[in-house]
């Protein structure tokens, strides 16, 4: 008490010159909180961690600015913390430049320097991500392991256009939340105490995406923390932010994720240091007005006949160049938002270069006399009997060779289909999340609905607005009229920000704001069309795991999990699954998260149709039942969730959803004991001990004069 | 002084008895034993519970009455002579351990005094009462442990400061309390058990299940909550021989004081496991899950929800926690007795000992009232400082049980050799084992005082499942520490083993190093008139600085009862 007056009567001479400062600083606050109403809702301080509303991620220490997405990666600072992100996480991650090449799909002898950039000469740096990713079978061509024929293959690729830069800051950060989400189950990302309250999207379907209710929480000066003009949307703080890690490390267990953030390495590297700097000498690329440098840096003055040689070999920025996401080979060669060469080997040098799809083909691939008789749009257009055999033009440069070889040549299962159901790419800019085709207008593909099904999901989660490429602008031989016109791949295109070269201090809560895409992509790897004819005729939104309470649980035996199904639900029992634990914590821990269980692992029993019906909420049901074998005497708590699949080979349709599970106590069922049994051995014991004991005391008395111990004591 | 001139004796047998009833049932038979019981399979337990009472409590037990009465010391003049002059720092160490368990002893029965006002001032069964946040402020406020830490060690100085008269009667009243005060909670129990129409903690109490039977967990927990709770090997019942009447029985004594020793157990058990059982819906969790401070966190809870209240609530509270509170005053009474009786011994005046003892239990007993008082991860408050001293001294307590059997072992062998010598003795292995095995028995334990004759179990169980059971408890001990704790060996790990190994080893090579000031002094034997108290055939038969009380070693004429000094190397 003292010493405490002592102190604050001699305040030090630095807080005596600094306080007349603090309080002029505080003066302007408090005239204005005069003025104003009492303000209401929470401040962002009374709800999340200091890191969480600053922004700093928890993969990486404060003070590294690109790891912390304040600063944009180059080429190098990416491929860098790729490889130390494979060097930590060598369970999950592989890292990989190109392919090593070989036979290719189409009989072509392709060399490892096939997919490398024509003028810095990097191959397109990428990832394969899965469980156990060291193990599963050894692709040559591609070069990769951890292939299983089970797993759905997913393809995320970003920065087909060099100055594009988000497209390949997201798919970055999803690799950093990968990296840190896997096997770290209930990590409470913003520091609330919660874990898992606010996946992606709208989970509760209120809808509101800010499921928990913190941002709406706040006051309203508060809600809009990105600037946007959208309070509690997508990118602010406390909307979507509160992800569940056990969804995601089941993404990663059930799910082969080939993540190529930066495709077009030669132009962005190419963009950044030459082409912005040449604009804008004195200014960073995002003060700057240029667009900046979209190809790759394909020499099209050397090949053929150009009015002046290209000498130096150096770029001629006029000319030099293919737009990748135009050179892929369905439907290539239109002229639909793209621009072929006047007359072969030439570039068109005039204004809409940029989009220059690349050069006409040359060669008779089918050896018949005829040249480009029957170019790729899945028809059999010189009826031959062959499709698509000798094409017009098309997967000239090596990025794109990079994406069609990979695609095609990662054939676990080996029946010569691509793997890749669904795929997603990124680009920047403009809030948009596009869906095949591209290369016809008023035109629907085969999949329409389920495209734009799934488009609507993701432009849900990122309040972006979902439209048919071609309703944009048409584009002919881009990467998803490809991946879906010829693999049937459910393919998205994901416009993301609102420029080219985004203000740095964007950087984070853009990123944050599209990271669901990348993993709704994963999620629906498994069998796109089924899920969203289930889900937009209403029928897998019936499905419930149903809720046990303590009057559930049967007094002797194996305890029922149900879990009711819509009759129109095509469920395969065989993949279906109950997943259990059981834990026990102790009179203190009822609350306990899944953080502190995450180390006990899930077990798993099989989903069996019982004859008993249950009802849906638009009809009937048929009861999946597993049985739990827990034991009587197991006391604790148990863990429970199901995971069902259909027919057709959907494989994540989970209960509850989000990577949650249901609780239910259980109490020792046994009987304590038998009756005879504990009889007996009370007499037993009542015997020995109570009996010895008189006997004992017996002999005692009987021969030893009883004192009385409570007389006064004499002479004390 | 009665007309037993200088010596200070019990009035009767009962007296002995209560005081050594006293000293075993102590917190663990009522905090620890149904915990043990519901966490080995109910029922199940009480088969080796049992087995080793017979097998190891009360053998060890006989032996220490038969020594006490004999040397007529306390633990370190009883090794003085029944294991020579070079082991006096046996005893040195029996008495230190059961010292350095008191520090903390003091402290853990000053919270269950604590819990008794609580329980009585209606503070633990109101609406809300949340008995962790209870807890915590509590332990959490080192005024209040120290205040009833201090109260505790006052009223034991009380208790004792007069010596064996008065020890005798604050025993029997406090046991005769602490039984019924246990038949009412025990009545209380069973109600609350029987509500729903089944007795589901007598039941569980009392079903073995033989799956679990050949468990050896089971059986090493038996052996340990048999070996702690009857105070076998502490040398307490070597303290309480010294005041017994000259022709007492020390084998009835001794099955007496085990039994009745375990009949409280279980009425306890039967209490508490009953209680728990009629409220909770998971008990087992309960009576096994955590630490001691259980006691103060979930029987408060099952307490409060007894039969008849507001009456019955506060009376089960009170009730249980002023019986707990009497258990653990009689135990505090025989530790300080122990230290006591030893400085009475080495010539020191009782009524300074007693207020040396209780000053150094307070001072070394504050580290653990107050230090390192942590919040474990429920929020539970635990006093860490307390549990290591616990975790060092513990188990310390099996030595003095193996020095005892040592001082057998060796009596036997000295009485076969000098017998072979004399010509009384058969010579050889068969010899040894015919004669010198037999000898300590047929010396002190058969000595013709005795209802019950002791045969020859007794030596099979000293000289063979003694040292067996011994490894094994040691070796199971160690090694579960060593494969569960990391950092095992480091000294300044307090969860290790290198710190027991470290303060064992200090402090024996100290009372090694000082045994040889320790038998400088002369040694005042307690002898009631009239008793035949002849040790000369004992190794430390021959020191003739042992004398009687009232006699005067050769030597030290200057210590009469006008002339005390404390002496520092002792303390």
């Amino acid at each position: 008490m003292l010493n405490g007056k002592v102190i604050r009567t001699r305040p030090s001479f630095g807080v005596l010159i600094v306080l007349p400062l603090l309080l002029s600083l505080i003066a302007p606050i408090a005239n204005a909180s005069v003025n104003q109403e009492e303000p209401t809702g929470m401040a962002p301080e009374d709800v999340w961690s200091d890191d969480y509303i600053n922004m700093i991620f928890p993969w990486a220490s404060a003070n590294e600015a690109k790891l912390q997405f304040k600063e944009y990666h180059t080429y190098d600072t990416m491929k860098s913390r790729m490889l130390r992100l494979a060097e930590d996480n060598p369970d999950i991650f592989e890292f990989h430049e190109g392919m090593n090449g070989g036979t290719n799909a189409r009989g072509e002898e392709v060399t490892a320097n096939a997919y490398e950039g024509w003028y810095y000469g990097h191959a397109s740096p990428w990832m394969k991500i899965t469980a156990d990713v060291q193990d599963g079978d050894y692709n040559p061509f591609v070069g990769d392991n951890g292939n299983y024929p089970e797993r759905h293959d997913v393809m995320i690729v970003g920065n087909h256009h060099a100055r594009e830069w988000m497209s390949y800051t997201v798919p970055m950060m999803q690799l950093e939340v990968i990296a840190f989400s896997y096997d770290n189950i209930g990590y409470d990302n913003d520091g609330d105490g919660e874990i898992d309250e606010d996946p992606w999207g709208d989970a509760n379907g209120d809808g509101a995406l800010d499921d928990d209710g913190d941002c709406l929480g706040l006051n309203a000066s508060f809600q809009d923390s990105n600037g946007d003009g959208t309070p509690c949307g997508p990118g602010d703080l406390g909307v979507d932010e509160d992800y569940s890690e056990q969804w995601i490390t089941d993404l990663v267990n059930s799910r082969e994720i080939y993540l190529i953030p930066m495709l077009n390495t030669d132009g962005n590297i190419y963009d950044r240091t030459v082409y912005m700097p040449g604009q804008c000498p004195d200014e960073e690329a995002w003060d700057c007005s240029a667009a900046g440098w979209r190809k790759n840096l394909r020499d099209n003055t050397v090949t053929g006949v150009t009015p002046v040689p290209d000498l130096d070999e150096s770029v001629d920025e006029g000319c030099d160049g293919v737009d990748l996401n135009r050179n892929y080979q369905f439907e290539w060669g239109a002229p639909l938002g793209a621009t072929g060469p006047l007359f072969p080997g030439a570039c068109y040098a005039g204004q809409n270069n940029d989009v220059y799809n690349g050069p006409v083909d040359t060669v008779d691939q089918d050896n018949d006399g005829r040249l480009n008789e029957d170019h790729v749009d899945g028809k059999d257009d010189d009826a031959d009997g062959l499709t698509d055999e000798d094409w017009l033009g098309g997967n000239s440069e090596p990025e794109t060779k990079f994406i069609q070889d990979l695609t095609e040549m990662n054939d676990d299962t080996g029946d010569g289909s691509s793997e890749f159901k669904a795929t997603i790419t990124h680009h920047s800019y403009s809030e948009l999340i596009l869906y095949p085709w591209g290369h016809c207008t008023d035109c629907e593909s085969p999949d329409h609905e389920q495209l734009k099904y799934h488009g609507q999901q993701m432009a849900d989660m990122t309040q972006y607005a979902n439209l048919q490429s071609s309703d944009l602008y048409p584009t002919s031989g881009d990467f998803c009229d490809w991946h879906y016109g010829v693999h049937g791949s459910y393919c998205y295109t994901s416009e993301i920000g609102t420029a080219f070269h985004q203000q740095q201090e964007d950087i984070d809560h853009i990123a944050v704001r599209n990271l669901g895409t990348g993993f709704y992509i994963a999620e629906i790897a498994d069998n796109p069309r089924e899920l969203a004819d289930l889900a937009i005729a209403n029928i897998s939104q019936q499905n419930y795991l149903k809720e046990l309470d303590e009057s559930d649980i049967p007094s002797e035996g194996d305890i029922p999990i149900d879990i009711c199904v819509s009759n129109e639900f095509p469920y395969s029992e065989s993949n279906s699954m109950i997943k259990w634990r059981m834990v026990k914590p102790s009179r203190l821990q009822s609350d306990f998260g899944p953080r502190e269980w995450a180390t006990t692992s899930w077990e798993s029993v099989d989903l069996m149709a019982v004859d008993d019906g249950c009802s849906v909420s638009n009809g009937n049901g048929t009861i999946l039942r597993g049985m739990i074998p827990v034991s009587e005497t197991a006391t604790g708590k148990l863990h429970y969730k199901a995971s069902v699949s259909t027919l057709s080979g959907s494989d994540l349709y989970q209960y509850p959803a989000d990577g949650d599970y249901l609780v239910l106590d259980l109490t020792y069922r046994a009987a304590y004991g038998s009756l005879f049994g504990s009889m007996f051995m009370f007499a037993l014991t009542a015997g020995f001990v109570w009996g010895g004991l008189a006997v004992c005391l017996r002999m005692m008395l009987s021969d030893d004069e009883v004192i009385d111990l409570t007389a006064p004591e004499e002479g004390a | 002084m009665s007309d037993d001139g200088d010596s200070d004796q019990f009035n009767g047998r009962m007296g002995l008895i209560f005081a050594s009833i006293g000293a075993a049932i102590g917190t663990g038979n009522i905090w620890r034993f149904p915990r043990m019981v519901g966490a080995n399979g109910g029922g199940t337990f009480l088969v080796p519970w049992l087995f080793f009472l017979f097998i190891w409590s009360i053998p060890l037990v006989i032996a220490e009455y038969a020594m006490g009465k004999r040397s007529r010391t306390g633990t370190i003049g009883t090794f003085r002579i029944f294991a020579g002059k070079k082991f006096a720092w046996m005893g040195l160490w029996t008495a230190w351990i059961s010292t350095a368990i008191g520090f903390y002893y003091a402290v853990v029965s000053g919270w269950t005094i604590k819990y008794f006002q609580l329980g009585i001032s209606g503070a633990l069964n109101g609406e809300g009462v949340d008995t962790t946040e209870v807890w915590n402020a509590f332990l959490q406020n080192p005024g209040q442990v120290i205040f009833f830490q201090f109260l505790v060690i006052v009223l034991t100085l009380a208790a004792i400061w007069k010596g064996a008269k008065a020890i005798e009667k604050v025993n029997f009243y406090l046991m005769i309390s602490l039984f019924a005060l246990l038949f009412l909670t025990l009545f209380l129990s069973l109600w609350m058990d029987f509500s729903d129409g089944t007795l589901d903690g007598a039941l569980f109490m009392f079903t073995v299940d033989f799956d679990m039977l050949f468990e050896p967990e089971v059986w090493i927990n038996g052996l340990s909550q048999s070996a702690w709770s009857c105070s076998a090997g502490m040398g307490m019942c070597i303290t309480y021989a010294v005041y017994m009447s000259k022709d007492e029985d020390t084998v009835l004594n001794a099955f007496t004081m085990g039994l009745a020793n375990n009949s409280i157990s279980i009425i306890a058990g039967l209490a508490v496991l009953s209680a728990i059982f009629a409220v909770n819906p998971d008990p087992l969790a309960t009576v096994t899950g955590g630490s001691s401070a259980i006691t103060f966190l979930a029987l408060p809870e099952v307490f409060a929800q007894a039969p008849f209240a507001p009456i019955g609530p506060l009376f089960m509270m009170a009730g249980f926690f002023l019986a707990l509170s009497f258990a653990a005053m009689t135990s505090m009474i025989s530790t300080v007795e122990l230290c006591v009786r030893n400085f009475v011994d080495h010539g020191y005046e009782r009524g300074k000992s007693v207020a040396l003892t209780g000053v150094a239990l307070f001072m070394f007993g504050l580290p653990s009232a107050v230090m390192w008082v942590k919040l474990d991860g429920n929020g539970v408050a635990f006093p860490e400082f307390l549990e290591v001293q616990d975790h060092i001294w513990g188990y310390g307590l099996m030595f003095s049980g193996l020095f005892i059997a040592f001082s057998i072992w060796k009596y036997g062998y000295l009485r076969w050799k000098s017998g072979v010598e004399a010509g009384v003795a058969p010579p050889g292995f068969k010899g040894y084992l015919g004669f010198g095995v037999s000898a300590f028995r047929d010396d002190f334990i058969n000595t013709g005082d005795n209802d019950m004759e002791v045969g020859r179990w007794w030596d099979l169980l000293m000289y063979l499942a003694f040292p067996i059971l011994f490894a094994v408890l040691m070796i199971s001990y160690f090694s579960d520490m060593i494969a569960n704790t990391d950092d095992v060996w480091n000294p300044a790990n307090p969860r290790g083993l290198g710190i027991i190994l470290m303060f064992w080893g200090v402090v024996a090579a100290l009372f090694i190093f000082f045994n040889k000031y320790l038998i400088r002094r002369p040694l005042y034997r307690n002898i009631p008139k009239g008793a035949d108290v002849d040790i000369s055939t004992l190794p430390g038969g021959d020191d003739e600085l042992v004398v009687a009380l009232g006699d005067t070693a050769p030597g030290f004429e200057h210590l009469s009862k006008d002339y005390v000094a404390l002496d520092a190397e002792l303390v």
